[in-house]
């Protein structure tokens, strides 16, 4: 009797699992499209943007110097203004563990190009810092 | 309770599954969109929400918006923003705003634009800024 009772509420049983998991599904679209729908998302940027350039071969001298601790290569490269607007830079950086080149721009003969170090300051936080290097010609000219 | 006794079993289950679903497909969906766009990994950039919002804040001079996007200061500090803000020269016109790129460690992220401006003097001024963003909030501004 159990037996019949078990084969008979079989295809009930799948006519119910499907008609459950076919609104789970919807429920899971409609949540997306609800999302979708309503996120305003970001403003659209209202201002022009400059199309991006390439990293300066400098500032990837400047960078692996950084990342390499190097400082008799930044000391060649750099001259002591450039390297003095570089430390107020990276203040409070003391000890650089990573280095990343992001992007770079370049109006009028002068680039800017942007780099995010990683690293510990003299009391061992964890901080992260951005800076620019402006290039003009193949001479950095200052670092912000 | 609430007349729910009154719906077949199979449509109450059906009614659970589909606000389920609804709820689980929305808060999926807002999750993924907000790593994907923060991280850059189908383009954009990475640019954090925050460091835009700021960033065209401070270009309309919209002291406001921008006190909201900063950690919480007290009244003295603020009123002097907005009276900086005030004094400032209106006849500066942003040419163009590019955003460069950025990096994130934890809850700590640099975002770092391009802009230029300008002034009313005709005076031409092409310069970076870097934004430090810690809990959805500006903390340092170069």
């Amino acid at each position: 009797m159990s037996n019949a009772g078990a084969l008979g509420s079989g295809p009930i049983n799948s006519v119910r699992a499907a008609v459950i998991l076919a609104t789970f599904l919807g429920g899971l679209v409609t949540g997306v499209v609800t999302y979708a729908a309503t996120d305003k998302g970001s403003d659209a940027n209202p201002y022009a943007s400059l199309p991006r350039a390439g990293e300066p071969a400098v500032g990837a001298d400047v960078a692996r110097a950084l990342a390499n601790d190097d400082a008799r290569a930044l000391a060649n490269q750099l001259d002591q203004e450039v390297l003095q607007q570089l430390q107020s830079a990276i203040e409070p950086l003391a000890d650089i563990r990573s280095m990343k080149f992001v992007g770079a721009v370049e109006k009028n003969g002068r680039t800017l190009a942007a780099y995010v170090a990683g690293g510990r300051t003299s009391d061992g936080t964890d901080v992260l810092i951005g800076f620019v290097l402006r290039v003009t010609g193949d001479q950095i000219v200052g670092v912000n | 309770m609430f007349g729910l006794n009154l719906i077949p079993p199979i449509a109450r289950t059906a009614l659970a599954m589909l606000i389920v679903g609804g709820l689980m497909g929305y808060a999926g969906t807002a999750f993924a969109t907000t790593l994907v766009a923060d991280s850059g990994v189908l383009g954009g950039g990475g640019e954090s929400n925050d460091a835009h919002k700021y960033m065209m804040a401070l270009l309309q001079r919209e002291s406001e918006s921008l006190s909201r996007l900063r950690p919480t200061r007290d009244v003295v500090s603020r009123a002097l923003e907005q009276q900086n803000a005030s004094q400032q020269r209106q006849d500066v016109k942003p040419l163009s705003v590019t955003y460069l790129g950025g990096g994130s460690s934890g809850r700590i992220s640099v975002h770092i634009y391009a802009v230029e401006i300008q002034a009313g003097g005709g005076q031409y001024q092409f310069f970076p800024l870097a934004l430090t963003i810690v809990g959805g909030k500006v903390v340092r501004v170069e």
